[in-house]
């Protein structure tokens, strides 16, 4: 693969995350976010690949195929599943930021992350890994959207992508910095999220049994 | 193998094998295996102690036993003296709680296992050569202090109460403590004493001055020095009474044992104004805390608030020895301090003896009010004759335990008062005579307050049911007042048997040659005019009252004899109620002191229905509250209280709300990062 290539496929999926990330905030259906999340895993599995092509690891591509199942496969088809159980409510209906000031938001949150990861980005060496530092930022946006869902979001299954949104972010920085985490840490981390997405499943199914709603503001009562 | 290695190891390993023992034996010996346990951890205690003090040190290292900073022992004659001093305390607490434990239900594994590591413990910290090892110790101290504390709270709410105050004090002193011993640390090359003595001669005055400071305060709240002694009639009465006894006897002294060793030792003497502001503390301590003492009606607060009195007087007695040290009359300030030192070995002799009288009469009664007592003497007479000899010691009458030591106090600060022309001379001149004062005033105070305690509580009728059925208490608890009792008697008609040494510790604190106080039989002191013999003072005055009482046989003997009924004004015979109680005593003091002590009064009468100009009842409570406590805790505790609701505020309950803190703080940082960059 030549450079320019390289740096073309690289910028494409970068611009996947980001171009998700903000869908995710733009979209009430939670079935639409569920799909662009979707799309969100398959554009990281790319992000990993283009760089295991790159670097003509096959550990790497392996890491690859695995984010792709995993993110794109199995956390989608768990979220499915959650909401088919869910019943009635399948919109957020009465996020408290508005869509509109949502996306204004995102915006300034994209400058912060840019001015924040600057002297990453300067420590780059100008040559071989340079176009992989100066995505950072993308993946260091994607964190702080993600985390902006869970804290303006009502619904559970909203604020259960909102953490996987981090958790993608996250991980994108990670590959984007080292160039590929070892196999055995992106395993961990990887079960890490399964499981927390599993138990979350399970309390979302807890909470509508016992509140007949998804709504993380019912939980106010609950103190003391 | 020296005296010292023996005696500390042999604590150490006395200590922990009884509370190991304590775990597995059957709960009929425990008392016993405990009790006799904690007795040999005393007795090899004072062995170490006397082995230190007389010439001989022990420097151990071990630095695996804690990460980071490890363990380092040394014990030198400063610390031996304390050492040697909570022995003997130990030794007669222990064997007083094999009885006083099983009569009290406290025979459950807890209390028997804390009990020798609390002494083990308290054994550890003047010995301690390393702030780390140092910090340790206290806070063991403290903790093991603290379960023995909140001990009986199933059978008393006061108890836990006592307990929450005891745990926020002791904690407040320890992060004083702390605080002060990191920032002497942090100019030395380690954190061992030799480098802080070290450092110390370099420190800039403005940081040596914090250090001192910040250490005094934690200091002086171990030893309930005044303002912050507010946990110290609470927490020592509730105690059992033989942890009471080493609370009050002992667990007190590491603050005057740090108190030297930062201040002369470590920080090698400091500024003027350091000393006069440690005599200041202790001349108010002596003198409220023997105002409360007196005001007071519960016969084991009394004796907590005394301690602040007494603990006082050796503040008074270290100031006043830094004061002379300062100004350059170093031989003054080895007496002065000899007398601080000498009064802490006193009062824990005292100390002890009263605050096991004490769980006596309560064993005995179930009581311990004092208007609730009363005609002790017929029940319990060796109790009434251990609590009148720890009576006559507290106070500095002769020939009483205390007048030793307040005497050779009196004597250094009479003698105080500066050549003109001596530096801080104008200081010292305003200060000596006052504490002078003090010091007379509080011991005045302190024969009113013991004559109460002693008189309302132990003669005269009993004043109730409980009292009037008095038993004596089992030999066991016998035994343990007697020890104290005994050496009550031997400090009062034989000082001489320790203060040579005294002297010799002292001088060595302060890095004088020669002893400050010499003499075999009569006590004389080095650069003042001054010696006294308790033991002929004693002797002319047995013979004095032997002359007066057989005079008056003589006279007495020619007139003739009626016996008759006590003239009681024709009202029938006089009943319990007419007595003197404790609270009627102390009103004319109370009205003397009234602007200190600001008691509160409530008088309710309730009028007859059919007419006001009928009483049918009048109600009278008169209550004599802390008046430190009143203005400088409660404002903190309210304030306190009110940030904790403006707390509340924050945390709704809101979920999203919780999760915007995080983002919120996430942003601000990286647009603080972004900006200061």
């Amino acid at each position: 693969m030549n450079e320019t290539l390289f740096v073309q496929l690289l910028d494409l999926a970068c611009g996947g995350l980001l171009l998700t990330a903000v869908l995710v905030l733009w979209r009430r259906e939670l079935v639409v976010i569920i799909h662009v999340f979707a799309v969100q895993g398959a554009a990281l599995a790319a992000l990993v690949g283009v760089l295991a092509v790159h670097e003509d690891s096959i550990e790497l591509g392996a890491v690859a195929a695995g984010v792709l199942v995993l993110r794109a496969g199995v956390l989608p088809y768990l979220l499915r599943r959650a909401l088919a159980s869910a019943g009635e409510a399948r919109r957020e209906t009465r996020p408290l930021v508005n869509v509109a000031a949502s996306l204004l938001t995102a915006a300034v949150l994209t400058l912060l992350a840019y001015a924040v990861s600057r002297p990453l980005v300067e420590l780059a060496p100008s040559g071989l890994m340079s176009p992989a530092t100066q995505a950072i930022p993308i993946g260091l946006t994607v964190v702080l959207i993600g985390f902006f869902v869970l804290v303006t979001r009502r619904r559970a299954l909203s604020q259960l992508v909102g953490f996987l949104l981090m958790d993608n972010g996250i991980t994108a920085v990670g590959f984007l910095t080292t160039s590929g985490v070892g196999l055995i840490v992106e395993l961990g981390v990887s079960l890490d999220v399964l499981l927390a997405v599993l138990v979350l499943q399970i309390l979302t199914a807890r909470m509508r049994e016992t509140f007949g709603d998804t709504d993380l503001d019912e939980l106010r009562e609950l103190r003391d | 193998m020296s005296l010292v290695a023996v005696g500390l190891g042999g604590a150490l390993a006395a200590g922990v094998l009884t509370a190991l023992a304590a775990v597995v034996v059957p709960r009929r010996v425990r008392s016993a295996v405990a009790g006799t346990g904690t007795v040999v951890t005393g007795g090899a205690g004072v062995m170490a102690g006397v082995g230190a003090m007389t010439g001989s040190s022990l420097s151990v290292a071990l630095p695996g036993l804690l990460p980071l900073s490890g363990v380092s022992l040394t014990l030198d004659a400063l610390g031996g003296l304390f050492v040697a001093v909570t022995g003997g305390v130990a030794v007669a607490a222990g064997v007083y709680g094999i009885s006083y434990t099983r009569s009290h239900g406290l025979d459950a594994r807890g209390v028997q296992v804390v009990f020798p590591l609390f002494v083990v413990a308290m054994l550890l910290v003047p010995a301690a050569a390393s702030v780390g090892t140092f910090l340790v110790c206290w806070e063991l101290m403290a903790l093991f202090s603290l379960l023995l504390v909140v001990a009986e709270h199933r059978h008393r709410p006061e108890v836990a109460q006592a307990g929450r105050w005891y745990a926020v004090m002791t904690h407040l002193g320890f992060v004083a403590v702390l605080i002060g011993l990191l920032v002497f640390v942090a100019h030395a090359a380690d954190d061992s004493f030799p480098a802080l003595r070290e450092a110390g001669r370099h420190l800039s005055p403005g940081a040596a001055g914090l250090v001192f400071v910040v250490t005094l305060a934690g200091f002086a709240s171990k030893a309930g020095i005044l303002p912050l002694h507010a946990w110290l009639p609470r927490a020592h009465p509730e105690a059992p009474s033989h942890v009471s006894a080493l609370m009050s006897a002992a667990m007190v002294n590491p603050g005057v044992y740090g108190l030297v060793r930062v201040g002369f030792d470590l920080l090698g003497g400091g500024t003027l104004w350091w000393w006069l502001l440690v005599l200041a503390l202790g001349a108010v301590s002596a003198v409220y805390g023997i105002l409360q003492a007196a005001m007071s009606t519960d016969l084991k607060r009394l004796l907590g608030q005394s301690t602040t009195e007494n603990m006082g007087l050796v503040l008074v007695g270290v100031g006043a020895a830094g004061v002379f040290a300062t100004s350059g009359n170093r031989v003054l300030a080895g007496v002065a301090l000899a007398a601080a030192l000498l009064h802490v070995i006193n009062h824990a002799a005292f100390k002890t003896l009263l605050f096991l009288a004490a769980g006596s009469v309560l064993h005995g009664t179930g009581a311990r009010d004092l208007d609730a007592l009363g005609g002790l003497r017929a029940g319990m007479p060796q109790t009434t004759a251990a609590f009148g000899l720890g009576a006559l010691a507290a106070s500095a009458l002769p020939p009483g335990t205390a007048f030793v030591s307040e005497w050779l106090l009196l004597q250094a600060l009479i003698h105080g008062l500066p050549a003109p022309g001596a530096t801080g001379g104008t200081a010292a001149a305003i200060a000596m005579p006052l504490a002078v004062a003090a010091v007379a005033l509080t011991a005045g105070l302190a024969v009113a307050t013991f004559v109460k305690a002693f008189g309302v509580g132990f003669l005269a009728k009993p004043r109730s049911a409980a009292a009037g059925n008095a038993h004596e208490s089992p030999p066991a608890m016998l035994v343990g007042m007697g020890l104290a009792g005994v050496a009550c008697v031997v400090l009062a008609l034989l000082p001489t048997l320790v203060l040579p040494a005294v002297g010799t510790v002292s001088g060595v604190a302060l890095g004088v040659g020669d002893p400050a106080v010499s003499g075999a039989v009569t006590v004389r002191l080095a650069g003042v005019a001054g010696a006294l013999s308790p033991l002929m003072l004693t002797l002319a005055l047995l013979a004095a009252v032997v002359l007066v009482v057989g005079a008056v046989r003589v006279v007495a003997a020619r007139r003739a004899r009626r016996a008759a009924r006590l003239w009681d004004c024709g009202g029938g015979p006089m009943s319990a109620r007419m007595e003197y109680t404790a609270t009627s005593f102390a009103e004319p003091l109370q009205r003397v002191f009234d602007d200190v002590v600001r008691p509160e009064q409530d008088v309710d009468v309730t009028h007859h229905e059919e007419s006001r100009y009928l009483v049918q009842a009048v109600e009278y409570r008169r209550k004599v509250p802390d008046r430190v406590e009143r203005r400088l805790y409660e404002p903190v505790l309210a304030a306190v209280a009110a940030w904790g609701r403006a707390g509340r505020r924050l945390a709704t309950g809101s979920v999203h709300r919780y999760l915007g803190y995080g983002f919120y703080t996430l942003c601000a940082v990286l647009i603080l990062v972004a900006v200061t960059r």
